[in-house]
């Protein structure tokens, strides 16, 4: 593999590769094999970026056959950023489970969610890595038509712990904007939304966003209209 | 289409002229096809003169087309809206005409399916100044509105800015062809926090 000396990338044993421990198969559905190799698949891009990872690389990696690679990503290396990205996303969801549910209150719920996506995009060092140097294969996942498989996601990592705060109807809005507000504030951070300063956060939420998702609007809404 | 209509007048009738032909050739050919040569031959002109005009080469020239077609397509937009002073009625009637354009934008459609990895990076390198120039538009609007206690100006045309951008670009489950929804997601969702409408 050529592509092994690309200084800029994470290191094959960095603490994101130890971290990745398991799958969240209670939010995406996936048998072990796939699962064996969107694993290899996240350890190839951590070592070589998108553009140097071959399905053969991730086979290899895996130690399953090509055509198994092949069976399991027929739209080829496409469908492997996306399911790298929704690994990390279920596997992140996983990991602060035990925060979110615990969240007393829908604003709880939100400063921890928002504060643990956002800080995702500064510190994973996959993510952040490929964001930066190949932006050509991971803007277009998060733009126009194929957003809309990124917010189908959201709403189903967000649904069982916006419902403990919302009727059914109002999670599919309420998970909508909460994923356009990480995405736009991780790609293009402001200095007023600062995951590193809880005030920040905190004040997004209760100032802005607790209006718009909090089913008592929707009321304020019909009534003035 | 003319795709420098509504680029800086300061670049000049050649820049204009190189930058509408680059557009004529990335819209026949795809962005990735496009070559110096194509373009000169396009425009009538001599390579030199569009190296002249573009020291920084092809990935400059895409570059202008790109922010030039965006710059048209915002203008345009602000045509289909006219002139409106509340901020409501601007998020509402913007969203319906952004949405609307871009629909009907043959060729922004045919490159997002052929070459979202050409558009998608040139598209957010522009999406600041974009960002901007729509939050300043924004704040000019909430500095006249009563706004919730606690609410900046800065902070919330920043927030409507991206957002709007958001919904145009992905309406996701929102219907935007329905003046009913969109009328909810402005008013219920986008300005629930912004304006203080005697809660």
């Amino acid at each position: 593999m050529t592509g092994a000396t690309t200084p800029d990338l994470a290191p094959p044993g960095s603490a994101t590769l130890a971290a990745v421990d398991g799958w969240a198969s209670d939010y995406v559905t996936i048998d072990g094999t796939e699962r064996r190799l969107v694993e290899a698949a996240l350890r190839c891009v951590t070592r070589w970026g998108i553009r140097k990872t071959s399905l053969d690389d991730i086979a290899r990696e895996a130690a399953v056959s090509r055509a198994t690679v092949y069976r399991m990503f027929p739209g080829g290396k496409d469908r492997l950023v996306e399911a790298v990205f929704c690994h990390e996303a279920g596997r992140l969801f996983h990991e602060i489970d035990a925060d979110l549910a615990n969240a007393a209150t829908l604003e709880e719920l939100l400063v921890s969610g928002i504060t643990a996506m956002l800080r995702v995009v500064d510190d994973h060092a996959v993510v952040s890595s490929l964001i930066r140097h190949e932006p050509d294969l991971v803007l277009p996942h998060f733009a126009f038509h194929q957003l809309g498989r990124v917010l189908d996601l959201a709403e189903g990592l967000c649904r069982p712990h916006l419902e403990r705060f919302l009727p059914p109807a109002d999670v599919r809005p309420a998970a909508e904007l909460l994923a356009r507000v990480v995405l736009t504030f991780g790609f293009r951070p402001a200095a007023w939304v600062d995951p590193h300063d809880p005030d920040s956060i905190r004040r997004l939420v209760s100032t802005y966003l607790l209006p718009a998702i909090t089913p008592s609007t929707d009321t304020h809404v019909l009534e003035t209209t | 289409m003319s795709a420098a209509a509504a680029a800086s007048p300061a670049t000049g009738t050649t820049h204009r002229r190189i930058v509408d032909a680059a557009y004529a050739c990335m819209a026949r050919d795809g962005i990735a096809e496009v070559t110096l040569e194509d373009v000169a031959r396009q425009a009538g002109l001599a390579r030199a003169t569009i190296y002249r005009a573009f020291p920084g080469g092809r990935d400059e020239l895409v570059a202008a087309v790109v922010a030039a077609a965006v710059a048209e397509f915002f203008a345009g937009l602000q045509a289909d809206i006219g002139e409106v002073a509340d901020v409501t009625s601007l998020l509402e009637r913007g969203l319906v005409a952004a949405r609307r354009r871009l629909d009907e934008h043959a060729v922004l459609q045919r490159t997002l399916q052929a070459e979202a990895d050409q558009i998608v990076p040139q598209l957010a390198t522009v999406m600041p100044v974009i960002v901007e120039l729509l939050a300043a538009e924004l704040a000019s609007r909430l500095a006249r509105e009563r706004l919730r206690p606690g609410v900046e100006v800065g902070e919330a045309a920043d927030l409507l800015a991206r957002l709007a951008l958001s919904f145009i670009g992905t309406p996701g489950a929102w219907d935007m062809d329905d003046p009913a929804a969109v009328r909810r997601l402005v008013r219920g969702q986008l300005l629930a926090g912004v304006l203080d409408e005697g809660r």
